[in-house]
């Protein structure tokens, strides 16, 4: 089955014999709390067999992106086999002309890892009795193939017992996973909670889990290679799978964001038009008020960004402040009552927010421009709001946001730069104008905040590995918030992200996420400063975190940028910047 | 007839009869003829049972729904005391909201988070970033409520974006 070659193991021993040119790849199963590092640890069994005249040599363990060279041992079938029941053959093995049930599957797993532990402890003397003979026992049955090889080199090791699960599972745990709890009493799909205090997979929940990430990847290289047919077959049986796992939690949640966003792609090539509907700006801003509320990612950035600038404005009496997003202005009110109560008094604050225009005639700019104002008004802060509505960041020009040479500037960008890494036009990429015109206004600070991921790769099948990890854990942390509506919605908030990600190209791509050390490098290359982040911001950001009712966030700092993640995946960070003056640039009454 | 415990906490009253016609109590003394008196006793309340106080009868209500009792409870252990905060919290709603909405929840996580469980709220001492956090809470509190109801200053319960504090905690 040519797919099998094109998943890419992340640790493969090969064993080889010598007549049979038979690549091993060891299956181990980890069980893990989180999807997320389920996904790391999982090693895909899959293998090949190619009756070839010459022998083939391979020891050793590959690196993670060598996979492909494999591909060149394997055979080739031209049909795709249909799906089965569970309890039949495993139709992906028996594509390549083995015949294991996949009940089984698990079970000859382990014994292939013990023949493999047993062959090479034993001497090179037992070995070669088995290597003699050109075919000792027909490798079709690979279940009672492996055992009699096992009793061969080992008469201590007793024949394949029957049965359900492994036991204690011993020889199956990674070394980095943790321990494997198995329960086999629980047979359905219920989630079992482990010593951990967090979910453990039962043991058939876990084959479907591994299965579906093994043909998600699949599906995914299929799409990368342009071979639309077989995605779309790979596709039915991912939804086949997703009706057997659990899909309110876990990977089965996530799994099903993933099928859809890939269903689209291939059901609608991104060449050929919109595969995303465009929301109204209500909607958009309905799902981002109810993503600010399940999880702290976005209070995160406001309280961080808040802080950041209210140090920038320290002892300045006539500030503005630069927002690329206002939404509803949730990040506002803090900033607001912060200068109210500092000492010597609020300064004169000017806000311009930037929107996309709103079609449907309210001028949504103006309306929460007017609230912000009503409540500056109660706490006797001086100020003044502008609005500029602009479907596009690169369409703002500089004169737009009418900034005097006397006040203090703060730009703030939350998750916006990354949009205007697209395709640019004639005169370079978005981002690089963006950021010259931002560099002349002179702001005391620009505030950074993105998603702490690499979605920008040229590789479709990178860019969907890596969004398939980083969701995964985000839905790990949402899956701590319990408020309904507010999750559900969150979580459409992210399925759009997911699917920019996954289904568009081109300028339609606008999710072009990038991690912390590239933006470090793009905004010191455009003549930006780092401002390293307070202890103030740092305590701040940890203490809003314990108010959260999940104990899995973590506050980090790194090089004076604060990300926040999720049990040591970061998943969003924010920097500051200050702008370098232009050494030709005349500077007059400054 | 009042009975007043030593450290104030636990208090019973029976008010039917406001006149100090008693017997066995000698002077015939009444709290409520010395509401000064009572308002320093209510003052070293912790927020349960203020808020009890308040059930008592109408005149307790009004006297324990006083602003600046709560605002003496929200910042009586911030040292140094916070200036000019209470033009601004009135302007947000008032000390009282604040200990509702935002002080009693977050006292209550941060402490859960220490000792790892205890049910009561004991008196502790803030520190000035908690202080900060809770007010900039509050705040955006306030601009929640703004943008939903048109600026009413309805109810007791918390807009939206402060549920997560009221959630139970996932220990």
């Amino acid at each position: 089955m040519e797919h099998l070659s094109y998943v890419k193991p992340l640790y493969a021993p090969f064993l080889c014999f010598t007549h049979h040119s038979f690549s091993l790849y060891s299956l181990s199963i980890s069980i893990s709390p989180h999807i997320s590092t389920s996904i790391h640890n999982i090693f895909i069994f899959s293998y090949s067999y190619s009756p070839s005249t010459h022998p083939h040599f391979y020891m050793g363990p590959t690196p993670y992106n060598s996979s492909n060279s494999s591909s060149s041992a394997c055979s080739s079938s031209t049909k795709p086999p249909p799906p089965q029941p569970p309890d039949q053959m495993d139709h992906l093995l028996a594509g390549a002309g083995y015949k294991v049930r996949s009940n089984d599957l698990t079970q000859v797993a382990e014994r292939l890892e013990h023949l493999e532990t047993v062959m090479v402890k034993s001497s090179p003397v037992d070995i070669s009795d088995i290597g003699n003979d050109a075919v000792y026992y027909n490798p079709t049955d690979l279940a009672s193939w492996v055992d009699s090889l096992l009793t061969e080199l080992n008469p201590n090791v007793s024949g394949s017992g029957s049965g359900s699960g492994s036991g204690s599972g011993s020889g199956f745990v990674s070394g980095s996973g943790p321990a494997y709890v198995s329960d086999p009493v629980m047979n359905d799909m219920n989630n079992v909670y482990g010593e951990f205090g967090q979910q453990v997979v039962t043991p058939i929940e876990e084959d479907v889990s591994i299965r579906l990430v093994h043909v998600l990847m699949t599906c995914a290289e299929a799409v990368q290679r342009g071979d639309m047919s077989l995605a779309g077959l790979l596709i039915d049986d991912l939804q086949g799978l997703l009706g057997r796992v659990n899909s309110g939690c876990g990977i089965g949640k996530v799994g099903s964001f993933f099928v859809d966003a890939l269903s689209r792609r291939v059901v609608n090539s991104p060449q050929n038009g919109v595969v995303q509907v465009d929301l109204s700006a209500y909607e958009n801003e309905i799902l981002y008020h109810h993503y600010y509320e399940a999880c702290p990612y976005l209070k995160f950035a406001h309280f961080t960004a808040n802080q950041a600038i209210l140090e920038a404005f320290d002892g300045q009496d006539c500030v503005h402040v630069i927002d690329f997003n206002l939404m509803q202005g949730l990040q506002w009110p803090a900033l607001i009552q912060a200068l109210a109560l500092r000492p010597g008094g609020p300064p004169l604050l000017r806000l311009t927010g930037i929107g996309p225009p709103s079609l449907d005639g309210r001028d949504s700019l103006r309306e929460i421009g007017l609230k912000l104002a009503e409540l500056a008004r109660s706490v006797n802060v001086r100020f003044a709001f502008r609005g500029v509505a602009a479907s596009r960041l690169d369409d703002v020009k500089p004169w737009m946001l009418q900034v005097s040479p006397k006040e203090a500037v703060a730009v703030n960008s939350i998750m916006q730069l990354h949009k205007l890494l697209g395709p640019g036009g004639p005169r370079g990429p978005p981002v690089d104008l963006v950021l010259d015109w931002i560099r002349d206004l002179n702001p005391r600070i620009l505030m950074v905040v993105e998603q702490e991921s690499n979605h920008n790769q040229p590789e479709f099948l990178d860019r969907f590995t890596e969004s398939l990890y980083y969701y995964s854990t985000m839905f790990d942390s949402l899956d701590a918030c319990t408020a309904q509506p507010e999750k559900t919605l969150a979580e459409l908030y992210i399925q759009r992200e997911i699917c920019n990600v996954v289904c568009c190209e081109g300028s339609a791509r606008v999710e072009r996420h990038e991690p912390l050390v590239r933006w470090r490098e793009r905004l010191t290359g455009a003549g930006f400063a780092p401002l390293h982040l307070g202890s103030n911001a740092f305590k701040q950001a940890r203490m809003l975190l314990t108010l959260f009712s999940a104990e899995g966030y973590s506050v980090e700092e790194n090089e004076g940028c604060l990300t926040l993640g999720w049990h040591s995946r970061p998943l969003i960070a924010a920097s500051a910047w200050q702008a370098i003056p232009k050494p030709s640039v005349v500077t007059t009454g400054r | 007839m009042v009975h007043i415990l030593e450290n104030g906490e636990h208090f019973r009253a029976d008010n039917r009869e406001p006149e100090p016609e008693h017997e066995g109590f000698g002077s015939g003394f009444s709290i409520n003829d010395h509401l000064d008196l009572l308002i320093e006793v209510l003052k070293r309340l912790d927020g349960r049972s203020l808020g009890a106080a308040a059930c008592v009868c109408r005149q307790w209500c009004a006297i324990a729904r006083n602003d600046s009792l709560w605002e003496h409870l929200c910042f009586r252990h911030v040292s140094p005391p916070p200036v000019g905060v209470r033009p601004v919290v009135s302007a947000l709603g008032g000390y009282r909201r604040l200990y509702m909405v935002c002080v009693r929840p977050v006292l209550s996580r941060l402490k859960r988070r220490r000792l790892g469980g205890e049910s009561e709220v004991v008196r502790r001492v803030w520190n000035q970033h908690e202080v900060e956090l809770s007010l900039s809470l509050f705040c955006v509190e306030y601009y929640e409520r703004l943008l939903v109801g048109g600026g009413r200053v309805a109810g007791d319960s918390p807009s939206s974006s402060l549920k997560f504090l009221c959630m139970p905690v996932n220990v």
